[in-house]
């Protein structure tokens, strides 16, 4: 979009003595400090890093299948089950949406880069060596200490293996990156958004990534501690979680889950924030309430994590905050609901375009709702008492977390190819592949439900015959396999596209936010022109300029005078406040 | 809307003996483990009906607006006032699941006093244990619980000093008894779950943790730890065996000959310098 008027007018130019030349693609793409090279490099190893969990999921539903299975040994099991949470998580889910975020938060806020690139950088290399530090203790012994290590079984009294340690440094080393990443991004949204982006017309998505960028600001810091207490409990005398010498296992715990709770708020508000994105551009209808989604998000930000101590109804806390924490975790429904009535009625009146992202949106409110509901069931003190540690709110939280990651990320992805290459994802495909992922999460879920209230505790290698778990475990690993197959086909379709997708053109879907105003793929600096905001859906603003220009446009009755006309800039969406000129059109 | 509502809970309390079955936790066979019931029951239909209300709307909008030849959407926005209306309904749910959520969590914290069939046992070992509210006069059987990796230890009151009568995996107890258990762990963090016989409460390395129970039935309720543990995590189970109390007198008589009559055996073998791990 160079100015094609820019005659009369000097023309700038940059001044080099040498070209530095071009290294191999590799080192390029892994020492680039652009914010969409960092964005892929975060969707691809976090999409690795997903199989890893998927694999670990399905394995361990072979060793459930039958009862009293003995095709694994119970550490093996236990220590690909101590893997395949924090690989879940803080592995897959996180990254998978900071990937995103760095991709396409700066380009929906019109800026031209991130505050701190290199930061950016770093952060990405450093959740790697994390997840290389988890996966490299397999070469020895990975940790068997559970999904969170808690103490006392990971005091080296009961761990006195290096699996721990890995597990330790690698979780740490993520969620040290986590919070450079964030400090980026809170600067980047904070500083520069294009002029007239003030923040109520910030889209949800990149207000999603705003929030999600203080929670892990605040949360990621408190994991940081507990790994760093228990790491100097395991090798520097330390007593901090230590039962043995009045320490507190429970502090551990109180850390902890602050952390994983403050990260579940995480993932759900970016999969609402990429909802609330997607819904609109194909629904082709505004967002029934912008205000009123930011609002409910903001909610979600501060109560989710407050809630964190819903997890620990069996401990001995006093009551005054299990009380407070089942008040956080009970309001919590207010804010989600309205969140899902201004999806419903964002969809409703519009003319809603049955393509993959939509769908798979669509598909993930409905799982997260079943999980968030679920969850919302046993937040309830006495009912927490009987299903908390079952696989019933096992299957809860795996239901927001895989509705929100894996069907919320399919539906981003699909939305946002064509931005990242050029190319759609296979639509038919991705529309095929929802069945069994959908299919398999419903069975999945109603399966460990059935189990949970019957008492099957979480994480066991092995149940009993004849207490009526048989069946539900049975279907159970059926569904997860379904799951599994639609998932690795949909992942194989992303990966297809990446390279022999359909060619999309730059603006596929219409949608109104600013990351379709730069061409697909997004040059390195993004926008040759910042546009200047004047609502919340700025490309419809401009769209719609561009429109009335151009049907209005008459050919002249003469040909025109032989001097060159005079420039005249036209700006997009109003005048001033843009650093550079305005982008002529017509 | 409404009518649909109300066709469902019909359907559902219709069906409900036959879901409650499957859709529900084992029967209760404790007080305590009722209250729970009760709430789960309230709790789980008020979440069933959300995740109803949610897909109705859901697929309705999903099939009636869907993009067609001539059709063109209807663009309306609105504010927060337009939130006040469906925020009513939730506002109050959440209101009433947390009030019903603190009376009940109160309700099956009130240890109740042991009944007319059971066991009169001392009281005069009941410390305040947290959280639970205890009347002085429960006339409760206080019994330490003792998880270690990968099994359980009963402790009863009786025998010598210095010497309680134990057990290991299997809890005896006398039916319509209140029991107080006092929880506590050698080791790692274990968690004590015994379905019928109320919630998950955790069982602490150098903590004392109380809850209670009190068996309305004879027969055997079984459950197992939910707090992972290490290897054999999964085979740490325990069953807690209700008799009457005349059985349990003769169990605890047993116990404790079969107790004495072993110690006197070790002391006898230590008098003649025999006994295992006696250095000659």
């Amino acid at each position: 979009m160079t100015p094609p008027t820019a005659v009369g007018s000097a023309r700038p130019e940059v001044v080099t003595e040498t070209v530095p030349r071009r290294r191999q693609a590799w080192i390029e793409r892994a020492t680039s400090a652009d914010h969409k090279s960092v964005g892929m490099l975060y969707i691809a190893a976090a999409l690795t890093f997903g199989v890893a969990a998927l694999t670990a999921l399905v394995v361990m539903r072979v060793q459930l299948i039958v009862p009293e299975n003995t095709t694994m040994d119970p550490e093996i099991f236990n220590r690909i089950m101590s893997t395949f949470a924090v690989t879940g998580v803080v592995l897959f889910a996180i990254p998978l949406a900071l990937g995103l975020i760095s991709y396409i938060s700066p380009l929906q806020v019109g800026a031209r880069g991130v505050a701190f690139p290199r930061l950016n950088l770093l952060s990405f290399w450093l959740y790697v060596a994390g997840g290389f530090t988890i996966y490299g203790s397999y070469l020895w012994r990975p940790s068997e200490a559970g999904f969170g290590a808690l103490p006392a079984l990971s005091e080296p009294l009961y761990s006195n293996t290096h699996g721990v340690d890995a597990w330790l440094v690698g979780t740490a080393l993520a969620v040290l990156g986590f919070v450079c990443f964030a400090v980026n991004m809170v600067a980047t949204l904070r500083t520069m958004r294009a002029p007239g982006m003030v923040w109520r017309r910030v889209p949800l998505f990149t207000w999603a990534a705003n929030l999600g960028s203080y929670l892990l600001l605040v949360c990621g810091p408190v994991m940081l501690a507990a790994l760093v207490m228990l790491f100097v409990d395991r090798h520097y005398g330390g007593v901090f979680f230590d039962p043995g010498y009045d320490g507190a296992p429970l502090l551990y715990e109180h850390l902890a889950w602050f952390f994983f709770t403050g990260v579940f708020s995480f993932i759900v508000i970016i999969a609402a924030g990429v909802i609330s994105d997607v819904l609109p551009a194909f629904a082709r209808k505004p967002l029934f309430s912008h205000r009123g989604a930011m609002a409910c998000l903001l909610a979600i930000a501060i109560l989710g994590p407050l809630a964190w101590m819903r997890n620990m109804y069996t401990a001995p806390i006093p009551t005054a905050f299990l009380v407070f924490a089942m008040l956080c975790a009970i309001a919590l429904t207010v804010p989600i609901g309205l969140l899902i009535f201004n999806w419903i009625a964002t969809v409703w009146g519009g003319t809603l375009r049955a393509r993959s992202a939509p769908l798979y949106a669509i598909a993930a409110i409905s799982v997260m709702t079943i999980g968030l509901a679920g969850d919302l069931a046993w937040s309830l003190i006495p009912v927490g008492w009987q299903i908390e540690h079952t696989t019933a709110a096992q299957g809860a939280t795996m239901a927001v977390i895989m509705g929100a990651a894996v069907l919320g990320g399919f539906a981003a992805l699909h939305h946002w190819m064509p931005k990242i290459t050029g190319r759609l994802m296979g639509e038919g495909l991705g529309k095929i592949t929802l069945v069994p992922i959908l299919l398999g999460l419903y069975v999945f879920e109603l399966m460990a439900f059935f189990a949970g209230v019957k008492g099957q505790p979480v994480d066991i290698y092995k149940f009993f015959s004849g207490e009526g778990l048989d069946g539900y475990n049975l279907v159970a690993s059926i569904a997860v396999f379904v799951m599994a197959a639609g998932i690795l086909v949909e992942l194989g379709n992303a990966a297809y596209s990446y390279r022999h997708g359909v060619p999309s053109g730059h603006d596929p879907w219409e949608a109104g936010t600013l990351e379709w105003f730069a061409t697909s793929p997004p040059p390195i600096h993004n926008f040759d022109v910042v546009p200047d905001v004047r609502s919340s859906e700025p490309l419809y603003d401009i769209r719609r300029a561009i429109r009335d220009r151009t049907h209005a446009w008459r050919p002249p009755a003469r040909a025109p005078a032989p001097q060159p006309p005079a420039p005249e800039p036209e700006r997009v969406g109003g005048e001033s406040g843009g650093a550079q000129g305005g982008a002529p059109v017509a | 809307m409404l009518s649909l509502a109300l066709v469902g809970t019909a359907s559902a309390l219709l069906a409900a003996p036959a879901a409650a079955s499957i859709l529900g936790p084992t029967a209760g066979h404790s007080p305590n483990a009722d209250d729970i019931r009760t709430a789960y029951w309230v709790a789980i239909v008020i979440a069933a009906l959300l995740i109803v209300a949610v897909h109705v709307f859901l697929i309705a909008a999903l099939v009636r607006f869907r993009a067609r030849r001539g059709r063109s959407p209807r663009p309306f926005t609105a504010g927060a006032r337009a939130f006040v209306r469906p925020a009513a309904p939730l506002v109050a749910i959440a209101v009433g699941l947390f009030v019903f959520g603190i009376v009940m969590m109160t309700k099956a914290r009130e240890v109740q006093a042991t009944g007319s069939e059971g066991l009169g046992a001392d009281s005069d070992l009941v410390a305040q244990v947290n959280g639970l509210s205890i009347p002085p006069e429960s006339k409760a059987l206080n019994i330490n619980v003792i998880g270690q990796r990968w099994l359980w230890r009963f402790e009863y009151p009786g025998g010598r000093p210095g010497d309680r009568i134990f057990s290991y995996g299997e809890l005896v107890v006398p039916v319509d008894t209140t029991v107080l258990l006092h929880l506590t762990s050698t080791d790692v963090t274990h968690r004590w779950f015994i379905p019928a016989l109320g919630g998950q409460v955790d069982a602490l390395p150098g903590q004392d943790v109380g809850t209670w129970f009190r068996a309305d039935e004879v027969g055997t309720y079984h459950g197992q730890s939910t707090s992972f543990s290490g290897s054999a995590f999964a085979a740490m189970r325990a069953w807690v065996r209700v008799v009457t109390p005349q059985a349990y007198q003769q169990f605890i008589d047993r116990k404790r000959e079969q107790l004495s009559a072993a110690q006197d055996y070790v002391a006898k073998k230590l008098g003649e310098g025999t006994a295992p791990g006696a250095t000659p």
